[in-house]
């Protein structure tokens, strides 16, 4: 069964991008613009990884990692966000939070593929 | 965005040329799978980049030609001569894609609908599965995994995860599933810190693993596997060989033994086998030593560095070159020991950097040889003619510059090759000839030039009609007598050709003169060599670089000149009155007879009262000439210096070059001066 992806990240583009390279490889994709509105998904609907961006508004990456770690059903899912190299110290905050990995930005579709790879199969 | 779009663009170029020089490959090698894999890695990157970027037509576009080459790389296609036509439309199409100038008229978009279409069309029919190639696939495969033999390296690694790496939603076992993509990998499983079950976690994680990797990948590889986890874990990585440790029969069954027993096996241990097993092959192997430097030469890497910086680098290095001739002169005058030590090394230096920077921008002509054969393929198929084009001495450097100049003019004498000189099969076979006519282009050194040489062998110029048409237009009197050569001459003559048929008859001449002209720029020269029913060759003579040149330095009156070495045959001395006050401006040397030109007279100076003349013999198209100067000062290299523009119309000097002390040089163009004056000689007679 085609695993399911969350994508969270209120740059259009980037939606598109990862959607289309996603959708390419195979998987189920659901978009969400911000934290918030990722959290309309969590209602039990099977997800197998959510990649999000940090800086949303309404709800931001973090809070969102938070909030997913904080719920039975998803608290062991494999969470990447999507970050610029420059941010080292937001990177560890997100680690902390509970993320599994990262996806440096800018990517390209290999990247982002391995990068999955890495928690998903 | 816009930035990483430029870096797309760039790449994408890259790409699309790429593919079209591999679609030509593939077309002489249908069944070649690396180039069908080749052919599919670049519709993939262009596909994935396209939609990254916002060039969603490319990747719409490149989808299905990628599904294609897909089937072909499985063996469910073959390549066809549709599917290679469509093809290489595409890579024209795609290269409009890329351009945002282009890419939403309306004739691009058409175009997109109709290849599409047509893309569509080789898709569903699928035509022909091929029932192919089992051969040719295993060939492929074996030699695949030979080459990563060559630079395999075996590695121990230790993963031991902290108890709690589930919690955010890491699994190693994809890491070492990632481990076993990289290469050949046996993993060793650990549970000896597995609890009690009643004091048993099951939401943490007790188990680690050694696992030995032989892999051709680098090192970054295998610890990019662990990137997400670096803090949640202990990693050791460590090298044990450079080659596959995991095919020696010894080492390989203390792997399987120590599979067996639970304990760990330890990197201590697997590096004393290692090496005892390094050392005995060493001694075996000491001979294949030679081969592995050979394939370790090849892995030298290149860099890729805007063009713009290399023009300022050739300008800096020129700049230099003068200042350093400067230098080198204050010195020796300064008769200062220890400024003349510093002044040669600075002078030594300064040409290996010269020297070095020269070859930076020195690129094969190869570059080219892929829009030549694309034009022969696609021009030869709309004429119905059959030609073979065959290229010699691609390796051959020349500027950068030279190249980007070069390539309209050989493209249009390559179309007039095409157009004019071969025949069609039919009328070549009558001829006795060999239906499908070849193209030839050769290019090599000689001496400080490059000769670029094009020949055919089709019609040849009827050099009859020529001569008619010279008449005709009252160019040259009916019971002239002109050489063969000077016939051909005419076929440079602005609008000589294009007022005539003589393109429909004979052959070729259209814009011949554009194509001097454009040569002529870069200081070369355009010959043609023509046999009626033979073929014609069409030569082009080039300086390997715009920049600098080995000049002879010459004295007339107060000024510097500089003769290009390249074209100075011989230096004579003679007395004044030989070459002065003669009435057949003719020279007797070595017992031949010498035209000559002095050019005090002809730079309209006094004559100087020297009892002895300097004579220096030059080659003339095939004639040698002499020009008479003052006195010789040496040898130079000159770095060329435009005159600006208020001197652009004169053709005699072509550049300007600063001598050591800062006076100026001029540059003599030696074929433009001969010419003018020998023409100012001729309408004088006339008068």
């Amino acid at each position: 069964m085609a695993k399911t992806i969350l994508i969270v990240d209120d740059s259009e583009s980037i939606r598109e991008v990862v959607s289309f390279t996603l959708e390419n490889e195979g998987y189920t994709v659901l978009v969400a613009v911000d934290g918030k509105d990722a959290l309309k998904f969590l209602d039990g609907t099977e997800i197998d990884l959510v990649i999000t961006d940090l800086h949303m508004p309404v709800m931001d990456g973090i809070e969102l990692i938070k909030h997913i770690r904080s719920m039975e059903k998803y608290q062991r899912i494999p969470i990447l966000f999507l970050t610029t190299e420059s941010q080292a110290a937001k990177k560890m905050e997100a680690k902390e939070a509970g993320a599994t990995g990262w996806i440096i930005k800018p990517f390209v579709p290999a990247k982002l593929i391995a990068a999955i790879n890495k928690v998903i199969r | 965005m816009d930035n990483f779009r430029n870096k797309f663009i760039e790449e994408a170029t890259e790409h699309i040329n790429d593919l079209e020089g591999t679609l030509l490959l593939l077309e002489q090698d249908p069944e070649n799978k690396e180039l069908v894999e080749k052919v599919f890695r670049i519709m993939h990157s262009l596909k994935g980049g396209g939609a990254m970027f916002g060039f969603e037509r490319i990747s719409e576009f490149t989808h299905n030609l990628e599904n294609i080459y897909d089937l072909v790389r499985n063996g469910e296609m073959f390549v066809s001569k549709d599917l290679l036509d469509v093809t290489l439309a595409a890579v024209d199409h795609l290269k409009n894609l890329l351009d945002d100038r282009k890419s939403e008229l309306p004739q691009t978009l058409d175009v997109h609908q109709n290849l599409l279409a047509k893309i569509n069309n080789i898709l569903e029919s699928k035509n022909a599965i091929a029932i192919t190639k089992d051969i040719n696939k295993d060939k492929g495969s074996t030699n695949v995994t030979s080459a990563i033999a060559s630079k395999t390296a075996t590695y121990y690694i230790l993963f031991q995860p902290n108890e709690n790496i589930f919690d955010n939603g890491t699994n190693p076992l994809y890491l070492i599933d990632e481990l076993y993509s990289l290469g050949q990998a046996i993993c060793i499983p650990h549970f000896n810190r597995i609890p009690d079950f009643d004091k048993l976690i099951p939401t943490q994680c007790y188990t680690y693993w050694e696992v030995i990797l032989s892999t051709a990948q680098p090192f970054n590889a295998i610890s990019d596997v662990f990137i997400f986890v670096e803090d949640e874990c202990h990693i050791d990585i460590h090298k044990l060989s450079d080659y596959n440790l995991l095919e020696n029969n010894e080492f390989y069954g203390f792997i399987q033994q120590a599979l067996k027993s639970s304990n760990d096996i330890g990197i201590d241990n697997l590096q004393t086998l290692a090496s005892r097993i390094n050392a005995s092959i060493m001694v075996k192997e000491k001979k294949t030593d030679d081969r592995l430097a050979v394939s370790k030469e090849n892995t030298i890497s290149s860099i890729r560095v805007s063009s713009e910086k290399l023009d300022v680098l050739m300008n800096l290095v020129s700049e230099l070159v003068t200042t350093q001739a400067r230098l080198s002169l204050f010195a020796e005058n300064s008769n200062n020991n220890e400024l003349i030590a510093i002044a040669e090394n600075v002078q030594k230096l300064s040409r290996q950097l010269r020297d070095i920077a020269f070859s930076i921008v020195l690129i094969p002509i190869e570059n080219l040889m892929t829009r030549f054969q694309r034009l022969v393929r696609d021009l030869s198929q709309e004429l119905k003619k059959e030609v073979q084009f065959v290229a010699e001495g691609t390796d051959t450097e020349l500027d950068k510059t030279i190249i980007e100049n070069l390539t309209d003019p050989l493209l249009h004498i390559l179309r007039n090759s095409l157009d004019h000189g071969i025949e069609e099969p039919a009328i070549r076979v009558k001829h006795g000839k060999p239906r499908q006519g070849t193209i030839m282009l050769k290019a090599f050194y000689s001496g400080a030039n490059v000769h670029i040489q094009i020949s055919d062998d089709g019609a040849g110029i009827d050099t009859e009609k020529i001569r008619q048409k010279a008449i005709s237009k009252g160019l040259i009197s009916p019971d002239a007598v002109l050489s063969q050569k000077e016939l051909l001459e005419f076929i440079f003559i602005p609008g000589f050709s294009t007022a005539s048929n003589v393109t429909e008859v004979s052959g070729r001449g259209v814009g011949m003169d554009v194509v001097r002209r454009k040569i002529a720029d870069i200081r070369g020269e355009v010959e043609v060599e023509s046999k009626l029913g033979v073929g014609t060759t069409t030569t082009i003579k080039l300086p390997l670089t715009l920049s600098i040149i080995d000049g002879l330095l010459v004295k007339i009156h107060d000024t510097f000149y500089i003769i290009p070495l390249s074209s100075v045959d011989k230096i004579y001395a003679a007395e004044h009155n030989k070459v002065v006050g003669t009435f057949n401006q003719l020279i007797v040397l070595d017992g031949q007879q010498i035209p000559f030109f002095y050019l005090r007279h002809e730079f309209e100076l006094e004559e100087n009262n020297a009892p002895l003349e300097q004579v220096i013999v030059v080659r003339y198209e095939d004639k040698r000439i002499g020009l008479v100067v003052d006195s010789v000062v040496g040898e130079y290299q000159a770095v060329l210096k435009p005159l600006g523009k208020y001197y652009k119309n004169q053709e005699i000097i072509s550049g300007a070059t600063i001598l050591g002390d800062g006076t100026i040089a001029l540059v003599i163009d030696t074929n433009k001066a001969i010419k003018y004056f020998a023409h100012k000689y001729k309408v004088e007679e006339v008068k």
